[in-house]
C-alpha cells in the first residue's frame, strides 16, 4: 500500500498517450476534441495522485484539477461551437480539409 | 569666420533644409520643386568650397573641423567582481565628424557631382517631388560617409545611401529597373552585413577603453570612435594587443584580445564589404545593371561617388586599421587591381550598349585605385586618391552626356548610333574630350592618377605594373571604339535634326570638364592639400608595421 | 653669354595655344578670319624661333633652362614644368614653327570651301602648341605629356572629315598604334623614375647619370629599347608603321605638317634628346640601326607598288624616317638630325604640291592623272625639285643629308650601307614613277569640263619657299663645310667619301632612269614584275600583309578573348550571383511548403521536437556527456 503512486502515474501516462495519438491522427474533429479531453483528464489524474501520495501532499493539486475541469468544459463548448460553424460552412468535420491557413 | 560654426554638420545636413521646404510644395508645382531641389543641392557645394579655402593645408594636424557630440550612452550591468570596481561601464556612441584632406577632397567631389547631377535631373519625367526628396536624402548619406570619424556613424550614413538609391533606381529607371534596384540592394546589403559584423567585433574589442581621470575613478567604455580605435590598435599596451590571457589577480581570458586570425578575419570581411562597393572583381556584376537601368543623373552619383565610398572605406577602415594584413596582402590587392584593369577593359571592348562600356571602364579604372593602394607608398596613395577624384568627375561627365544623348536619341545601343558630331557637335565634342580623359590623355585628370599609381606600384611590383599598363592601350581601344562609333561616321537619318545642348546642359558639362582640365593641367590644386594627410597616413602605416 | 631671346622662348608654344583658345571659343564668329589668326600665331612663334636661332648661331651660348613651375609635388619628389633652349631644339623650333606657318598659309587656300575651317585651324593651332611644347620641354614627363597631345591632335586631324568611315578608322588606328609605342615610353619613364638619382627626370640629369654610367647596363638597355619603342610608334618604324599610310585620310596640309615634317620626326627627336641613354648601350644602338635600316628598305619597296599619290609619299616618309633612325643607330646624331631638317622641307613640299594636285583634280589615284605638268607649272616644277631632293641627287638638300648618313653607315657596317643604298634606289624609282604618272604624258581621265588649273597664290607661295629650301638647305652641312654638325653637337665627324657620293648619285639616277624607261618611253613594260612574279608583286602591293597580320595575331584574339570573357562574366560570375539568389529563394519555397495548414502535422512536429529534447536532456544524465 505504501507505493501506490506509480500505478496512478502509469495510468495517467497511458491515458495521455492514447489522447495524444488520437489528437494527432484522428480525422474527425469530434474525436480529436474527445482525445484532447482524454489528455486533460490524464493531467487531472496526475494532479490528484500527487496531491494525495506525492512527497508534499496538499490540496492545491485537487483545486487545480477542479480548475482544469472547468477550463476543459469551456474549451469543449467553444471548440464544438467552432466545429458547428465550420460544418455549416464547409459541410465536413474532417480536420484534414481544414487547411485554409496553409501557405 | 568658420571657427565656431559646425561647418561639416552644416554641409552634411544642409540638404535636409531642401527636403523640409519640398514637403510643403504641392507636387503639381514641378517648376518650383526643381528650383528648390537644384538650389539646395548647391548649398553643400558652396559650403565645401569655403571649407577647401579655409582648410589649413600646412597644418601638421591633419584632422580638422572635428565635432564630437555624445549621442548614445548605454550603461551596462556591473554585477561582477571585476566590474563593480569601475566608476562607470558603458557603451558609448558619439557623433564624431571631422575632415582631413582625403575627406575634404571627397566631400568637395560629392558636392560638385551631386550639384551637377541635380541639374542633370531635369531629364526626369515624373514625380519630381519624391525624386528630389530622395536625391537630397542621398546627398546627406554620401556627405556623411566621407565626414564620419566613427564606425557606427559611418555605417549609418553608409546605409542611408542605400535606401534612396534603391528607390531612385527602382522608380525612375528604365525597363528592368526593379530587378536592378533589388540586385543593388541585396548585394550591397550583404556588403553592409559583413561590414557591421567587422565593426561590432572591433567595437567590443579594440573599442574597449579605460579612462582614468583621477586615481579614484576608472571609466570603462566601449567606443566606436575611429580615432580611439585606431589609437588602441596601434598602442602596444592596449588590451586589444595584450595577449590572450590577462593577469588580474588570477589569470583570466582576455576578452578584448584580437588574435592574428581574428584580425585577418576582420580585414577580409572589410575587404569584401568595400570590395563589393568598389567593385573588385568578381563582385562587380551588380553595378552593371545599375549602370544600364538607373536614370543617367542617378548613375552620375552612383558611378561618380558611391563607388568611391568603397575605395574610401578600404583606405580608411581596411588599410588604416589593419596595415599589417593589408601590407601582407599588397600583392593580392595588386593582382586584383590588374585583373580589374584588364578584365574591365577587355569586356568594355565587347559591349554593345554604351552604358555598359562605361560600366566596365569603371571597373577597369577602379583597378588603378587598387594599384595605388597596393603600392603602400605616398606616390601610390596619392595616385589612388587622384584616381578616385578623377574617375568621379569623368564618369559623372560621361553619364551627363549619356543623359543628354538618350533624351535625344532614345537609345544607347552603339549599333544604332553614329555620326552625331554632325547634328550635335557640342555634345559630341564634350564626349570626345571625356573619352580622351578616360583613356588617360595627359593634360586631363586621368593621366595624373594613372601616372602616380603606376609609378607608386612600380617600385615594389614592376611586373604587375607592366601588366597593368596594357590597360592603357586597351583603354584607348575601347574608348575610341565606343566614342567614335557614336560621334564619327555617316549620320543616321533619324538623328539629323537633333538640337544641340541647351544652356542647362552646357553648364554642368563645362563645369565638370573645367575641373577635369584643371586637375590635368595643374594637379597641385589637389596634391598640395593632400600632401600632409597622405604623408601621415603612410607614416602611420609604416609605424604600425615597423612597431 | 646671357641669352636675351631664349628667355622669351615660352611665347613660342603659348602663342598658338592662345590662338587655339580663341578659335575654340569664338571660332564660329570669326568666319574666314580664323585662318589669319592661326597664321599670325605661328608667325609670332616663327619670329621668336628665328631670333633665338640667330642669337645662338652667332655666339657660343649656354643652354638656357627655366623650370620653376611646380607641376606636381608628391612625397619628396617635385615634378616641375619648364623649358630648355639648346641647339638641338632650337633647330626643331625653327623647323616646326616654319612648316606650321607655311601650312597654315597654304590651308587658307586649300580648305576655304570647308565650313568647319575654323575647327580645322584650331586643331592645327593646338597641334603646333603641343609640338613646340614637346620640342622645348626640359624633362621627360613633360615630353610625354606633349607627346600624347601631338598624338591626339594627329588623331583629331586625321579624323577631321569624321563622316568618312575611312577617316574614322584611320584616326582610330593612328591613335591606338602610336599608343602601343607610347606605353613603351611610359614604362621607360617608370623605370627612370626609380633608377635616376633623386628621381630627377630632367634631360640634363639623365645625360649626366648615363654619361657617368650610374645605372646598371641591363637596365640601361631596357630603358633605351623602351624609349625606342615609343619612338617607333610615333615615327612609324617597322612594325608600328601601319598607321602612317592610313593617316593620309586627313586633309593634305595635315599630312605635310604632321605626318611628314614634324610629329613623325618626334620619334627621331626623342632618340636624339635622350641620346646619352642610347650611347650607354651598344645593344640598343644596334637595335635602333637595324630597325631603321630595315624600315628604310621595307617601306621603300612598298612605295613602289602604291597607286594613291599620298600613300606613296607616306611610305616614302616611313622610309626616310628609317634613314634617320639608322643614322642615330650608327651614332651619327648630327647626320640624323640633318636629314630630319632637310626632309622636313622637301617632304612638306612634296605633300603640299600633291595637295595642290588633289585640289585641282579631286582625285588621289595616280593612274587617273597625267599631263598635269602643262596645266600646273609651279606645282610641277616645285614637285620635281622635291622629288629630286628626296631621291638624293646632287646638289639638292636630300643629297647632302643622305650622303652624310650613308657615309656614317659605311663607316660602321657595310651592310647598313648596302641596305641604305638599295632603299635609295627604290626611293628614286618610285618618285620618278610618281612624277611621270602625274605630270607627264596625257591626261588619262575626262575632267568633265572642270579643267584642272594652277592653285591660288596663297598655296603656291609656300611651295616656292619650300622649293628654295629643298635646293639650298643642304649646304649648311657638307663634307666641305661641316658648320651645322659642329653647331649641333659640338664635334664634327663628317668624313668625305667620294665612293659614297658617286655611288649614291649613281643609284639615284639609275632609279630615275628606270622610271623614265618604264613610264615615259615604255621601253620596259610596266608589268614586268607583276607578270613574271605575281606573288611578289601582290605581296608588295598588299604592304606585305602587315594589316592582315595584325588582324590575325592581335585583333582577332582580343575579340575572341572579349567574347569568352563576356560569356564568363555572364554565366560564371553573374551566374554564381544568380545561383546564390535563386538557391535562397528555393530554400524559402521549401520552408514555405511545410506550412501545409494541417494542425495535426504541426502538432506531430512539436511532439517530435519535445521527444528529441527529452532524449537529449535525459540522455545527458545517463551517458554523462558534457
Amino acid at each position: 500500500m505504501d507505493n501506490i503512486l506509480p500505478s496512478y502515474l502509469i495510468l495517467g501516462a497511458i491515458l495521455f498517450c492514447i489522447g495524444l495519438y488520437g489528437a494527432l491522427s484522428k480525422r474527425s474533429a469530434i474525436v480529436v476534441l474527445i482525445s484532447i479531453e482524454l489528455m486533460l483528464n490524464a493531467c487531472n489524474l496526475n494532479f490528484i495522485a500527487f496531491s494525495k501520495y506525492g512527497p508534499v501532499p496538499s490540496l492545491t493539486g485537487q483545486i487545480f484539477s477542479l480548475f482544469n475541469i472547468t477550463v476543459a468544459a469551456a474549451e469543449v463548448a467553444v471548440g464544438v461551437a467552432i466545429l458547428i460553424a465550420l460544418f455549416k460552412n464547409k459541410g465536413t468535420s474532417n480536420v484534414e480539409e481544414m487547411d485554409s491557413m496553409r501557405y | 569666420m568658420l571657427d565656431n560654426l559646425p561647418i561639416l554638420s552644416m554641409i552634411i545636413f544642409s540638404p535636409l533644409l531642401g527636403i523640409l521646404i519640398l514637403m510643403f510644395i504641392p507636387k503639381e508645382q514641378g517648376r518650383w520643386i526643381k528650383i528648390v531641389g537644384i538650389s539646395t543641392a548647391f548649398i553643400p557645394l558652396i559650403l565645401a568650397a569655403f571649407l577647401y579655402v579655409d582648410f589649413d593645408h600646412q597644418s601638421e594636424d591633419t584632422l580638422q573641423y572635428t565635432e564630437n557630440v555624445e549621442w548614445m550612452s548605454v550603461p551596462l550591468n556591473q554585477d561582477s567582481e571585476i566590474l563593480n570596481g569601475l566608476s562607470s561601464y558603458t557603451i558609448q556612441f558619439n557623433y564624431i565628424v571631422g575632415a582631413d584632406a582625403l575627406s575634404l577632397v571627397l566631400i568637395l567631389l560629392t558636392a560638385l557631382v551631386s550639384a551637377m547631377a541635380a541639374l542633370a535631373s531635369i531629364h526626369i519625367k515624373k514625380r519630381w517631388k519624391t525624386y528630389y526628396i530622395l536625391f537630397l536624402f542621398l546627398m546627406v548619406g554620401m556627405l556623411g560617409v566621407f565626414s564620419a570619424r566613427d564606425l557606427f556613424l559611418f555605417f549609418v550614413f553608409f546605409e542611408v545611401t542605400l535606401v534612396p538609391m534603391f528607390f531612385l533606381v527602382g522608380i525612375w529607371g528604365f525597363k528592368e529597373r526593379e530587378g536592378a534596384a533589388t540586385k543593388f540592394l541585396i548585394y550591397n546589403g550583404i556588403g553592409s552585413a559583413l561590414m557591421i559584423v567587422a565593426f561590432l567585433i572591433l567595437v567590443t574589442t579594440a573599442g574597449f577603453t579605460l579612462i582614468q581621470p583621477d586615481p579614484q575613478q576608472l571609466h570603462a567604455t566601449y567606443t566606436s570612435g575611429l580615432d580611439q580605435i585606431m589609437a588602441n590598435l596601434s598602442d602596444p599596451a592596449a588590451l586589444v594587443n595584450a595577449g590572450a590571457e590577462l593577469q588580474i589577480g588570477t589569470v583570466i581570458e582576455n576578452p578584448f584580445f584580437l588574435s592574428d586570425t581574428m584580425r585577418w578575419f576582420i580585414f577580409i570581411l572589410l575587404l569584401i564589404a568595400f570590395g563589393i562597393k568598389l567593385p573588385i572583381f568578381p563582385f562587380h556584376t551588380w553595378m552593371l545593371k545599375v549602370h544600364v537601368e538607373a536614370p543617367p543623373a542617378v548613375v552620375m552619383i552612383h558611378s561618380g561617388i558611391l563607388l568611391k565610398m568603397g575605395a574610401y572605406g578600404l583606405i580608411r577602415y581596411g588599410v588604416m586599421l589593419f596595415p599589417e594584413q593589408a601590407k601582407e596582402w599588397a600583392i593580392i590587392l595588386a593582382i586584383l587591381g590588374a585583373i580589374n584593369i584588364i578584365y574591365g577593359a577587355v569586356l568594355a571592348f565587347r559591349q554593345t550598349d554604351f552604358r555598359l562600356v562605361l560600366a566596365y571602364s569603371s571597373i577597369s579604372h577602379m583597378g588603378i585605385v587598387l594599384f595605388g593602394i597596393a603600392a603602400f607608398n605616398v606616390i601610390g596613395m596619392e595616385g589612388a586618391i587622384f584616381q578616385m577624384v578623377s574617375h568621379g568627375l569623368i564618369s559623372a561627365l560621361m553619364f551627363l552626356i549619356v543623359g543628354s544623348l538618350y533624351e535625344r536619341t532614345g537609345t544607347m545601343e552603339l549599333s544604332a548610333l553614329g555620326g552625331l558630331a554632325k547634328s550635335v557637335p557640342f555634345i559630341s565634342g564634350i564626349l570626345l574630350v571625356a573619352g580622351l580623359a578616360s583613356l588617360g590623355l595627359p593634360g586631363l585628370s586621368g593621366f595624373v592618377s594613372e601616372f602616380l599609381a603606376f609609378i607608386g606600384l612600380f617600385d615594389t611590383m614592376p611586373i604587375i605594373t607592366v601588366v597593368g599598363t596594357l590597360g592603357i592601350i586597351l583603354a584607348a581601344v575601347y574608348v575610341l571604339r565606343a566614342v567614335l562609333k557614336i560621334t564619327f561616321g555617316p549620320i543616321a537619318a533619324p538623328y539629323e535634326n537633333m538640337k544641340d545642348a541647351r544652356l542647362v546642359e552646357v553648364i554642368p558639362m563645362v563645369t565638370l570638364l573645367a575641373f577635369i582640365v584643371l586637375l590635368g593641367v595643374y594637379p597641385s590644386v589637389l596634391s598640395d592639400p593632400l600632401k600632409h594627410t597622405v604623408d601621415q597616413l603612410i607614416q602611420n602605416i609604416a609605424g604600425r608595421i615597423g612597431g | 653669354m646671357e641669352s636675351t631671346y631664349s628667355q622669351l622662348a615660352w611665347i613660342i608654344p603659348i602663342s598658338p595655344l592662345i590662338a587655339f583658345l580663341i578659335l575654340l571659343s569664338v571660332g564660329r564668329q570669326l568666319k574666314q578670319y580664323g585662318g589669319y589668326l592661326a597664321v599670325l600665331a605661328s608667325l609670332v612663334s616663327f619670329t621668336i624661333s628665328v631670333l633665338i636661332f640667330i642669337e645662338r648661331t652667332g655666339n657660343e651660348m649656354q643652354n638656357y633652362t627655366w623650370n620653376d613651375w611646380e607641376w606636381l609635388s608628391v612625397d619628396t619628389v617635385t615634378l616641375t614644368m619648364g623649358f630648355e633652349i639648346n641647339n638641338l631644339n632650337t633647330l626643331m623650333l625653327l623647323i616646326v614653327s616654319f612648316v606650321s606657318l607655311l601650312v597654315n598659309l597654304y590651308s587658307i587656300g586649300y580648305m576655304k570651301d570647308d565650313d568647319r575651317i575654323n575647327v580645322y585651324f584650331s586643331y592645327i593651332a593646338l597641334f603646333t602648341f603641343s609640338m613646340l611644347g614637346l620640342v622645348i620641354t626640359e624633362n621627360i614627363v613633360q615630353l610625354y605629356i606633349f607627346w600624347e597631345l601631338v598624338g591626339v591632335c594627329s588623331f583629331l586631324l586625321v579624323g577631321f572629315w569624321y563622316f568618312k568611315p575611312e577617316a574614322k578608322a584611320a584616326a582610330k588606328k593612328a591613335f591606338i598604334v602610336t599608343r602601343i609605342g607610347d606605353v613603351g615610353l611610359f614604362i621607360a619613364i617608370l623605370i627612370l623614375f626609380w633608377y635616376m638619382p633623386d628621381h630627377s627626370l630632367s634631360f640634363s640629369a639623365i645625360s649626366n647619370a648615363f654619361e657617368q654610367k650610374a645605372i646598371e647596363p641591363g637596365i640601361v638597355t631596357l630603358i633605351a629599347i623602351l624609349i625606342f619603342i615609343g619612338a617607333m610608334g610615333k615615327s612609324g618604324q617597322f612594325p608600328l608603321h601601319t598607321w602612317l599610310p592610313d593617316a593620309m585620310e586627313g586633309p593634305t596640309p595635315i599630312s605635310a605638317l604632321i605626318h611628314a615634317a614634324t610629329m613623325v620626326a618626334a620619334g627621331v627627336y626623342l632618340v636624339a634628346r635622350t641620346f646619352p641613354i642610347f650611347e650607354a648601350s651598344a645593344t640598343a644602338m644596334t637595335v635602333v640601326a637595324i630597325v631603321g635600316a630595315f624600315t628604310a628598305l621595307f617601306a621603300a619597296t612598298i612605295g613602289v607598288a602604291q597607286n594613291d599619290i599620298k600613300r606613296v609619299l607616306a611610305y616614302s616618309t616611313v622610309s626616310q624616317l628609317g634613314y634617320m633612325m639608322l643614322a642615330l643607330g650608327v651614332g651619327a646624331l648630327s647626320a640624323g638630325m640633318f636629314h630630319l631638317f632637310t626632309h622636313a622641307f622637301f617632304k612638306a613640299l612634296l605633300f603640299l604640291a600633291a595637295g595642290s594636285v588633289i585640289h585641282a583634280v579631286h582625285k588621289q589615284n595616280m593612274h587617273e592623272m597625267g599631263g598635269l605638268g602643262v596645266k600646273m607649272k609651279i606645282t610641277a616644277w616645285t614637285f620635281a625639285i622635291g622629288a629630286l631632293a628626296l631621291s638624293g641627287i646632287f646638289p639638292f638638300a636630300g643629297f647632302w643629308s643622305k650622303d652624310a648618313i650613308l657615309t656614317e653607315a659605311l663607316h660602321q657596317n657595310v651592310w647598313y650601307f648596302i641596305v641604305g643604298l638599295t632603299a635609295a634606289f627604290f626611293t628614286a624609282f618610285y618618285m620618278s614613277r610618281l612624277f611621270f604618272l602625274v605630270f607627264a604624258g596625257k591626261s588619262r581621265t575626262d575632267h568633265k569640263g572642270h579643267e584642272p588649273h594652277e592653285s591660288p597664290a596663297v598655296m603656291t607661295i609656300p611651295l616656292i619657299v619650300l622649293a628654295v629650301l629643298a635646293i639650298g638647305a643642304g649646304f649648311v652641312f657638307t663634307p666641305f663645310n661641316p658648320w651645322f654638325g659642329e653647331w649641333l653637337t659640338g664635334t664634327a665627324e663628317e668624313h668625305t667619301n667620294w665612293t659614297v657620293i658617286i655611288l649614291s648619285n649613281l643609284v639615284g639616277l639609275l632609279g630615275i632612269g628606270l622610271g623614265y624607261l618604264m613610264y615615259i618611253r615604255g621601253t620596259i613594260a610596266r608589268d614586268v614584275i607583276s607578270s613574271r612574279a605575281p606573288g611578289l608583286s601582290r605581296l608588295v602591293a598588299n604592304k606585305y600583309y602587315m594589316d592582315e597580320l595584325y588582324q590575325m595575331i592581335i585583333i582577332t584574339p582580343l575579340k575572341g578573348l572579349g567574347y569568352v570573357l563576356r560569356l564568363f562574366d555572364y554565366y560564371v560570375i553573374d551566374g554564381a550571383v544568380r545561383l546564390s539568389a535563386s538557391s535562397a529563394l528555393y530554400v524559402g519555397r521549401l520552408g514555405a511548403r511545410m506550412q501545409n495548414g494541417q494542425l495535426q502535422a504541426y502538432g506531430l512536429a512539436s511532439l517530435i521536437g519535445i521527444v528529441l529534447l527529452m532524449i537529449i536532456f535525459v540522455g545527458r544524465r545517463f551517458w554523462n556527456v558534457g
